[in-house]
């Protein structure tokens, strides 16, 4: 039940992502929330099942992008195991470790989907994908961690994500 | 699962990615075609895409509005000063049109200009998810008589080609796109080139491949030039910003500033006529 949530919660995220985010662009960018609610799965739940709804939602983004088949899956994926690595080893409580977590695994997670863009012959330029996109995506989802964390971390305590295995 | 040894997870997660990288090769071979699936949940939440994209500009529109307050009275006095200049222009415009038109027919000239298209109107619901590629979805689909590699474009110049489309909506590859080259001109040299995009949220673009001894200066404008068979003749796409010479050294490359704003698009015209309509009429017979 809670993985079904969590991946409605997904659905929204890439709506919202779609549509109203991009009144709130800076620099041309914008935050990447189904990236963001995978990091912070990871970063709770740990790294089992930070990859597997990393993958999961991922490929729901897949399929609904209907683009490369896969490589929101696999970033995903990746990202949510990475997030998971802190789980029990850094404080939770503490939402500015959250947001230098998701810094770091978002530079991660889009690097690799920098790697897997050359894979499929899609040519940016390394310097302009660092700083006009991995770059500023890395702070622009961890400034929104710093704004969601209080709400998510509650509902993973308490609220519609709280609950044991998945 | 957290019964099964390492090694076998280890198996198991290679596998999985090998399916997920096949699955990729694959799709990227077949990348504007959209499935099924992907048409479906795109026509079911469009709607939905719409409404949120219509309240997202109620509130940016109503947060922003203090700050367009400052600068409007600003803006104004330089556009009635623009507006004086450009009415003497648009005069000279009207006669070499007039004279154009005459010359033509003489000549019995077929043109594949902007005037002569038919385009059908449509507002755009939805963006890329990410901010690597730069592709709108558009409220108008197969339905609507929108087929793959239309051309798109606003008042202001060129957007990009629809690339997939379903029954009730299109997307469309905006000239951002890394993915996308389009034939261009100079429009003051005549130099030949190819605009391509750069990152999906940046309004700047890359003219490759100019020759050496036609290269642009900063300030002159960038036009589609009409070769291949998607984008029409004489559409505006930017200003040149800055000359640099290729890898290669063989030939420069200009990095121009697009005259759309791709991030505040919200109506686009599909251009549904025959880009070629003389070439149409051959194929035709």
């Amino acid at each position: 039940m809670r993985s079904l949530t969590f991946l409605l919660l997904v659905l929204a995220a890439l709506v919202v992502q779609s549509t109203a985010l991009n009144f709130m662009l800076i620099y041309g960018i914008k935050p990447d929330l189904v990236l963001v609610l995978v990091i912070l799965n990871g970063f709770l739940r740990g790294t089992r099942e930070g990859a597997f709804l990393g993958f999961a939602g991922g490929i729901l983004q897949d399929l609904v992008g209907g683009g490369y088949f896969g490589m929101h899956a696999l970033t995903n994926m990746a990202a949510g195991y990475l997030a998971g690595l802190g789980e029990g080893r850094l404080y939770r409580d503490n939402r500015v470790i959250a947001a230098g977590l998701t810094w770091i695994c978002t530079l991660l997670a889009q690097l690799i989907f920098y790697l897997l863009l050359v894979l499929v012959r899609v040519h940016v330029p390394l310097f302009i994908a660092l700083v006009h996109i991995i770059v500023p995506v890395s702070f622009y989802n961890a400034l929104v961690v710093l704004v969601i964390y209080g709400f998510y971390y509650r509902s993973h305590r308490r609220g519609l994500l709280s609950g044991g295995e998945f | 699962m957290s019964n099964l040894s390492f090694g076998k997870k280890l198996i198991l997660l290679g596998v999985l990615v090998m399916v997920v990288l096949a699955g990729l090769h694959f799709s990227a071979a077949n990348i504007e075609r959209l499935t099924p699936l992907a048409a479906a949940v795109r026509d079911v939440l469009s709607p939905v895409q719409r409404l949120v994209m219509a309240a997202g500009r109620e509130i940016s529109d109503f947060f922003s509005f203090p700050i367009r307050l400052v600068k409007l009275s600003q803006r104004n006095r330089a556009l009635e000063q623009q507006l004086g200049e450009l009415r003497g222009t648009l005069l000279q415009y009207e006669e070499i049109r007039a004279e154009n038109s005459r010359l033509k027919e003489l000549l019995d000239f077929k043109t594949s200009l902007s005037p002569q298209l038919t385009t059908e109107a449509a507002a755009v619901i939805g963006r890329d998810y990410d901010n690597w590629f730069g592709t709108i979805i558009i409220n108008k689909g197969a339905a609507d008589g929108i087929r793959r590699n239309m051309a798109v474009i606003t008042p202001a110049g060129l957007v990009g080609r629809v690339i997939r489309v379903s029954d009730g909506t299109a997307e469309v590859l905006l000239i951002t796109d890394p993915r996308s080259g389009v034939g261009s001109l100079v429009q003051e040299t005549r130099a030949p080139g190819i605009v391509e995009g750069v990152v999906g949220g940046q309004g700047k673009l890359h003219m490759i491949h100019i020759p050496a001894d036609l290269a642009p200066k900063r300030g002159y404008r960038v036009i589609t030039s009409g070769l291949g068979s998607i984008f029409p003749k004489g559409i505006p796409i930017g200003i040149v910003l800055e000359i640099r010479k290729e890898e290669s050294g063989l030939f420069k490359m200009a990095v121009v500033d697009a005259y759309v704003d791709f991030n505040r698009l919200e109506e686009v015209l599909v251009v549904t006529s025959p880009v070629h309509p003389a070439a149409a009429e051959n194929a035709r017979r």
